[in-house]
């Protein structure tokens, strides 16, 4: 047996990760989640806390049972420190003089713009690629699951040796956690609801025998082509979100902007400008600089656009086009039982 | 017959086998292997530690792409395994980068803009790779002596890092003697039971603790570092693109003759051409002139454009036209089409009675003798309509008496033969001039084909002159002047003159302070020899590298530009001429060239003057600075002030050398123009009680620190805003200290060699002529020597340029901006240093066990 280094531990700290919060305690074992809102929401609150809170203070301390699930949950941190420190750089122009501040503002604000845009169109667009790889094939590629973690005691303290975290079902393609995906007879469900399903949606047939064996390659290959254009589709829609930003239209809703919820009528005005601002940038964008004697600086905004939507567009149609289907040759002809065979 | 190996094997005789070994372990306990499973081991691993120098970048570079490529395949395929699919992410991000970084470069507007596009770019990817390399991976390596960013390549290929997950880190990859190694760093005692276990525990540690710290700090140090980089670049990058520009630009005239082939206007030649053939020996009419007009004005300018029209309209008339018997045959159509739309109810046998059939026209016109060529005025013709519908309409009356109708055609007969709109020609008009006298010939076709050739050749050689007008002095930003401008107003600038950040503070506020500033380093400067030398070198060698820049634009002789610039304009713009002479385009040659009185609005002047007065501003400006040094350095002294002479009254002298000093830093155009308004004692009544007091009264200035000792400057309580009005003499002084008479010898040691000395001389001569020889409404007889030049106000800006202090005062809000900003986002980055570096020192702190009794 590899001798634990426990006794080595000098830790006076006690960290654990679903402290105080009850409702997450209710899972004894790994379980499975629905995809919706409700669900999305309260597990990105639960990461994004523990992102900012528990995790560091793990990691810092060197703690045992840090891992690599909260390692990459707190990558959501450089992202939105990231994002704030850069609007930050950009509109740090408040000492200089007027003349120098007021364009200074202006290309701050869309500068700082285009990375709020950044954010949310790489996160939106995502839902381009999964909602119709879901409806196309049945396969949620998000599907997400609560996993119960066993930690190692680290303190004479220590009794509460589980943690939660949220995965999904199909974040590993070489690990994808299959077992979540059965039903479980003892509540009525038949062992292989969920793969019939996803069987029936790409054609493989009802009522098949095994049709988790069936489904898995398909479900696979989905998970891996739909990342792919997660991969590039995301990215390709956070930089349009860049470039709507720059457009000059959004000057109109700077000079109004105003988040001050309570002055109902200024804010609805705000918005008003801000829905106004966006159609017409959107047409800027697209129409680029007509003034332009260059080719490309007329026809950029449609160069990005399109490519976006094409990389949209191919990416689900990539991942929607199963090639690792059964072949449908019957059993029957491959072996005739009415013939003698030997085996040797 | 082959065996059945199944059958042989299940048919096989048991016998018990005895293995012997020569390699068998020595006193190997079986029941003890079985007991406590130390032969569970995992098996020989495949992998290995990533180790590369500094040589080994590029080949790692080219092969992880090649893994990347590979990885995209996969997934396109549907095969791709986690950590190809993990490639992906970062080759999308790094996509999207690109993408806006590309579709930024074409909304920006100069070649600076547009690289610091990519600069951002590679400067955000850098950051992110070099922050942790920087501060946390080199720290670490430093004091623990392991590199906590390892890299290995596992048993499939794939390259990982080693403590990426810390609870899965591959140890067997690392040699005892190499955590051993590590172990003796970490001062890590030797005779404790385990050693490497606990080695191997504290790296764990320390690099999830700096993995951890990466996760904290990177949001914040990404971006600031990123925008530090940028910071950094900002002078050297432009400075390298203005030197290729520059390059390209000079190699715009040097290469001339094969530049202009890149404007090809053979298109237009073809149409022409072809517009041309379809047209010989036909009529011209107004549609050919047009058409050939847009083919030839093409990329030309509006008044050019006239002009040529002119021309053209003179080569090819269209105003004369041949009156035929197949014309006279229209007429009746025309009367009949337009009785129609007059909608009045008559039949067809009354309008036969009215409109005079094509007998009765062909006839009458036969008869006047009005079927002839050449015409231009078709007044006659149309009379004669006019009258014949009279008759037939009075007669058509007569004979319906009982027609009311028939008495309103008087009334509408004018429609019959005129049009309702002014400028166009009736339908009746258009059917007689439809035969043009004049027919495109073959003549003319030669001349407009030669017309063509020489314009399309002027206008290849005007866009080749105008692209290397624009990037050597267009009023644009990184053009070579601006940048020259920035050059010169630089940091260094600031700092040749040492300016603190506390001057800077306060200069940015406001002209005024910054004229004060400026005025008391220069002050400060003059009195010091050495730094009065520096600060003229300075001027001195940035004046001299623009001379060298601008020499293919303003290269003199004997007072007369011989650049190249100024050959290629000039044979470009007198040869077009010339052809466009010899083909009769005279006004559009005039507009070329000009004669007479018009050869100052020429094109050919505009190309030439639109460079020259670029680079007369700026250079006027710095010129204005050396000027200024030069007489603050001169009054500093008391030297080379001649025109402080001694039958100048000691308080005039002090007058006259504050205002100067004021006006070479805080003139503008208008302190000029008005002759000086300046504050001065109005009751210098001299009264002497004895050759002392007179000795007094008229003794030279003292000085003492660069600034003049005022003994009666300013002490008199009348000499508040008073201005002597009919003291020419002390503006004739004024102007004379400021720019005439000799540099003091400490700034001629300095620019005696220089290309630009003439230059500057010339400029200090115009400003004292044009600028104070001017003739204006403000004390019209104020000239130095009585002398007055013909001055524009444009030569006066020229002259005089930027006023020094709202030059220092742009350069020192600019640099405050850059130092406010560089300030706040510096200090969050050395903060976010130390807040980095300072744990490492704890990182990995752990109680050493007890040492091992049976060591002992």
């Amino acid at each position: 047996m590899i001798l634990p280094v426990s006794n080595f531990s000098d830790k006076k700290i006690t960290f654990n990760a679903n402290n105080g919060d009850e409702k997450l305690k209710t899972y004894d074992k790994d379980t499975l989640l629905k995809n919706n809102f409700s669900t999305r929401t309260r597990i990105g609150l639960d990461k994004l806390t523990k992102a900012f809170t528990v995790y560091p203070a793990k990691g810092l301390t060197g703690s045992r049972n840090s891992n690599f699930y909260e390692f990459l949950t707190m990558g959501t941190m450089p992202y939105l420190i990231g994002s704030a420190i850069l609007m930050a750089i950009f509109n740090a122009h408040k000492p200089y003089a007027a003349a120098d501040k007021v364009p200074a503002a202006a290309l701050g604000r869309k500068m700082a713009l285009g990375v709020l845009f950044y954010g949310i169109f790489k996160s939106v667009s995502k839902s381009f690629i999964n909602i119709p790889v879901k409806m196309m094939t049945g396969i949620d590629t998000q599907l997400p699951y609560a996993k119960v973690n066993y930690q190692l005691q680290e303190s004479p303290d220590d009794y509460d040796l589980t943690s939660i975290e949220y995965h999904k079902v199909g974040e590993s393609v070489d690990f994808t956690r299959w077992d979540q995906l059965y039903g479980d007879p003892a509540n009525g469900e038949s062992l292989n609801f969920r793969y019939d399903k996803i069987a029936k949606k790409n054609g493989l047939g009802e009522n098949l025998n095994d049709s988790d064996q069936e489904v898995k390659p398909i479900y696979k290959e989905v998970l891996v082509k739909s990342a792919l254009a997660r991969s590039f589709s995301s990215f390709m829609w956070a930089a349009t979100g860049v470039a709507l930003a720059f457009q000059k239209p959004w000057e109109d809703y700077f000079n109004v902007a105003t988040l001050k919820v309570w002055k109902p009528k200024e804010f609805a005005h705000s918005m008003k400008i801000f829905g106004e601002s966006f159609v017409e940038s959107a047409k800027s964008l697209y129409k680029g600089n007509q003034e332009s004697l260059k080719f490309l600086e007329r026809n950029s905004g449609k160069f990005l656009i399109g490519l976006t939507l094409a990389s949209t567009v191919l990416g689900v149609l990539n991942a929607v086009h199963i090639t690792k289907k059964p072949s449908k040759v019957k059993e029957a002809d491959v072996i005739d039982k009415n013939k003698e065979s030997v085996v040797c | 017959m082959r065996t059945n190996l199944i059958q042989a094997y299940l048919n096989r005789t048991p016998q018990v086998q005895q293995y012997n070994s020569d390699k068998a372990v020595k006193d190997f306990d079986v029941q003890k292997e079985l007991r406590t499973r130390t032969f569970i081991k995992p098996l020989p691993s495949n992998g290995k530690l990533v180790k590369n120098t500094i040589f080994d970048i590029p080949a790692e570079y080219f092969k992880d792409m090649k893994y990347d490529m590979r990885a995209l395949k996969h997934s396109i395929n549907g095969e791709a395994n986690d950590h190809e699919l993990g490639k992906l992410n970062d080759m999308g991000m790094k996509l999207g980068g690109l993408a806006i970084a590309s579709y930024l470069f074409t909304r920006k507007g100069t070649p600076k803009t547009k690289i610091f596009e990519f600069i951002g770019l590679l400067s955000f990817f850098g950051a992110m790779d070099l922050w942790p390399k920087l501060f946390l991976q080199l720290p670490a390596y430093l004091l623990h002596g392991f590199d906590i960013r390892q890299n290995y390549v596992d048993n499939y290929g794939r390259k990982k890092m080693l403590y990426q997950d810390h609870q899965f880190i591959p140890w067997d990859l690392y040699s005892d003697e190499e955590i051993n190694k590590i172990g003796d760093r970490m001062r890590v005692p030797k005779d404790i039971p385990n050693r490497r276990d606990f080695i191997q525990e504290k790296m764990r540690k320390i690099a999830l603790q700096n993995n951890t710290m990466w996760m904290l700090t990177s949001g914040f140090a990404t971006p600031i570092m990123s925008a530090l980089i940028c910071n950094a670049l900002e002078k050297p990058v432009p400075k390298y693109q203005g030197e290729k520009l520059d390059k390209s630009a000079d190699f715009l005239l040097s290469n001339f003759s094969q530049e202009i082939k890149k404007y090809d206007y053979s298109k237009n030649e073809a149409a022409m051409t072809k517009l041309l053939s379809d047209n010989a020996g036909k009529p011209i009419t107004k549609q050919l002139v047009d058409e050939i007009h847009a083919n030839l004005a093409d990329d030309l300018n509006y008044v050019t454009a006239q002009s040529l029209r002119t021309d053209i309209d003179n080569l090819l008339p269209t105003d004369s036209f041949n009156f035929t018997k197949e014309t006279l045959g229209n007429i009746r159509k025309v009367l009949e089409k337009n009785f129609e739309n007059l909608d009045i109810p008559f039949t067809p046998e009354e309008i036969a009675q009215i409109l005079p059939d094509d007998a009765s026209i062909m006839s009458t016109f036969e008869e006047k003798g009005l079927i002839k060529t050449d015409i231009k005025d078709f007044s006659e013709h149309t009379k004669l309509i006019q009258d014949l519908l009279d008759s037939k309409i009075e007669s058509f009356v007569a004979q319906n008496p009982d027609n009311l109708t028939a008495r309103r055609l008087d009334f509408y007969m004018k429609n019959l033969v005129h049009s309702n709109d002014r400028n166009a020609d009736s339908e009746l008009l258009s059917v007689f001039k439809s035969t043009q006298a004049t027919v495109l010939s073959d003549n003319t076709i030669e001349t407009i084909k030669s017309i063509s050739k020489t314009l399309n050749s002027l206008k290849a050689k005007n866009a080749v002159l105008d692209e290397f007008a624009f990037i050597k002095t267009a009023q644009a930003p990184e053009t070579i002047l601006a940048n020259f401008w920035n050059d010169i107003a630089s940091d260094e600038f600031l700092k040749t003159l040492n300016i603190s950040p506390d001057e800077i503070k306060k200069a940015r506020l406001d002209s005024d302070i910054a004229g004060k500033i400026l005025r008391n380093k220069f002050e400060d400067i003059v009195v010091d020899d050495t730094r009065y030398a520096q600060v003229v070198e300075f001027l001195q060698k940035k004046l001299s590298a623009l001379q060298g820049k601008m020499l293919s634009l303003s290269e003199f002789k004997d007072g007369e530009s011989v650049s190249l610039y100024k050959s290629l304009v000039d044979s470009t713009f007198d040869n077009s001429a010339a052809s466009l002479k010899a083909a009769g385009m005279i006004n559009t040659a005039e507009n070329l060239v000009g004669y007479d009185d018009t050869i100052k609005t020429s094109l050919k002047e505009l190309q030439l003057s639109f460079v020259t007065d670029r680079i007369k501003g700026v250079k006027s400006s710095f010129y204005r600075l050396l000027n200024a040094l030069d007489l603050y350095h001169r009054i500093s002294k008391v030297e080379k002030v001649d025109i402080l002479h001694a039958k100048m009254p000691r308080e005039v002298k002090e007058e006259l050398v504050e205002m100067c000093k004021q006006l070479v830093i805080n003139g503008h155009n208008s302190d000029y123009a008005v002759k000086f308004y300046f504050k001065r004692n109005p009751e210098l009544n001299p009264h002497f009680a004895n050759d002392e007091a007179r000795k007094e009264f008229y003794s030279q200035i003292e000085t003492k620190n660069g600034r003049v000792v005022n003994k009666y400057f300013g002490k008199h309580d009348a000499s508040e805003l008073v201005e002597l009005a009919n003291d020419r003499e002390f503006f004739d002084a004024a102007i004379k200290l400021m720019y005439d008479g000799e540099l003091h010898p400490d700034t001629i040691a300095k620019i005696k060699d220089s290309a630009f000395l003439e230059e500057f001389m010339r400029y200090r001569k115009d400003v004292m002529n044009f600028v104070g020889g001017d003739q204006y409404k403000f004390k019209p007889n104020h000239l130095p020597n009585g002398q007055s030049f013909k001055s524009s106000s444009k030569l006066r800006f020229l002259l005089l340029g930027s006023a020094s202090d709202e030059l220092f005062f742009k350069l020192c809000k600019q640099k405050f901006n850059s130092m406010h900003w560089f300030k706040r986002f510096g200090t969050i980055g050395a903060g976010l240093a130390v807040v980095t570096l300072l744990p490492q020192f704890f990182f990995g702190k752990m109680k050493n066990p007890k040492a091992s009794k049976e060591n002992k």
